[in-house]
């Protein structure tokens, strides 16, 4: 009985260990990230609305590839590589839209001195 | 049993510190150090700062999770992810900067348009203003004009009085009676000569006006004579012009002798009358009517 006992106490020890070494070697998860898949298509959308295809092509491209591969890994049951991934594509897209949006303000400023020079001229034209 | 455990326990430790990496310095991780480089440029930039707090913060945690990883000796491929998000967010940073930018001289160019608009609009209702001014100073010159033309009008009405002159089919006359010349002599009286003197005032002032002067008597005495008196006498007062300076050019003359009586030559008031020199004022054109045309 008292040896029983000894075998039950070890085992669960060693079962206790493996589960701490198990939670601090590698916090794998169990869950599919797909809030974080979700969330990327939700900023690369984003992104295309505000003409990331045409001012930030790059970078708009490079996360839909990364958002592509993120959902391979996620088929695979990788989650934890394919969250990562995932969460790197939404960055690239995030800064295709920033790209985007910072291209078209310059031209608008580019088109704006434009239209003031043009202005100018007539005005010195017409006096 | 307790051998078996305590070596389970030290193949755990062991196992740990294989995990926690003891043993020197982390390797170079060139992703990392590239991320460093983009944020300590990015926090340097004051633009950044201003306009981009959030992505640079952003920036700034991946960072320093990155740099934690490394220091730990973790997964390569965990500190590469966060050294790659704190580097995106750097650059995503850089371009809200640049976007904030170029939206405040956006608003700048808007409002200097808007300034030029003004400028322009101002410049038209300068032009506007002085075209009417223009207008008016031009009305104004031709009203103080037609005042002018009016005035020399009335006072050419009151030479002509003084000249004692006749409004004719012909135009003014003005006609000088024989008492200003003395009985069978061509010369003038002075009373002549002041009339003449008028006359040649009045020539001076209106330079467009021609004289024709045409001398007559009466029927006493032989025609022929009568004729180069007339003729003489019209001369006379052609040359008391000339000496008052008015140009040879400006002044005819005729003599008509006993020709074109006004009275009768069988009354002596009649023929005082027919002896006599007209003196005819051309119209603002120079121009004369010979009396044969005329009558």
């Amino acid at each position: 009985m008292i040896l029983f006992n000894r075998m039950l106490e070890s085992k669960i020890i060693v079962v206790l260990y493996l589960g701490i070494g198990l939670a601090l070697t590698s916090c794998a998860s169990t869950k599919p990230p797909l809030q974080e898949l979700a969330q990327t298509e939700a900023v690369i959308n984003q992104a295309d609305q505000v003409g990331a295809e045409e001012y930030a092509p790059l970078e708009i491209r490079q996360a839909r590839k990364k958002l592509q591969r993120a959902r391979e890994l996620e088929a695979e049951e990788k989650y934890d590589e394919a969250k990562r991934i995932a969460v790197r594509a939404e960055v690239d897209a995030e800064l295709a839209e920033a790209k985007a949006l910072s291209e078209k303000a310059q031209n608008a400023v580019h088109q704006l001195r434009e239209s003031i020079r043009i202005l100018k001229e007539e005005i010195e034209r017409k006096q | 049993m307790i051998t078996h455990f305590f070596k389970l326990n030290a193949c755990f430790i062991l196992s740990v510190f294989i995990m926690l990496g003891c043993g020197g310095p982390p390797e170079d991780n060139p992703l990392l150090k590239e991320a460093i480089n983009h944020f300590h440029e990015a926090e340097n930039d004051s633009t950044i700062v201003m306009n981009a707090p959030v992505a640079l913060k952003e920036a700034e945690e991946a960072l320093q999770e990155s740099e934690r990883l490394w220091e730990e000796k973790a997964d390569k491929e965990l500190v590469d992810h966060h050294a790659y998000i704190a580097k995106q967010k750097v650059a995503i940073a850089r371009e809200t900067a640049e976007l904030n930018a170029a939206q405040d001289e956006v608003e700048r160019a808007e409002s200097q348009r808007q300034q030029v608009l003004i400028g322009a609009r101002k410049a038209e209702a300068i032009a506007a203003e002085k075209r009417a001014e223009e207008a008016l100073s031009q009305a104004e010159k031709e009203r103080r004009e037609a005042e002018k033309a009016r005035k020399r009008a009335e006072e050419l009405a009151e030479r002509v009085n003084k000249l004692e002159a006749e409004r004719t089919e012909r135009g003014l006359v003005l006609t000088l009676g024989d008492v200003l010349f003395d009985f069978d002599k061509a010369t003038l009286k002075s009373g002549g000569e002041r009339a003449v003197e008028k006359l040649a005032q009045f020539m001076e002032e209106y330079p467009n006006r021609n004289v024709m002067i045409e001398g007559f008597t009466d029927t006493v005495g032989p025609a022929n004579y009568n004729e180069k008196l007339s003729r003489q006498r019209a001369n006379s007062v052609r040359q008391a012009l000339l000496n008052k300076g008015i140009s040879s050019s400006r002044i005819q003359i005729r003599g008509y002798g006993e020709k074109y009586p006004v009275a009768s030559n069988n009354t002596e008031a009649g023929r005082q009358q027919n002896r006599r020199v007209e003196v005819i004022i051309s119209d603002s054109e120079g121009d004369i009517d010979e009396r044969a045309k005329a009558n």
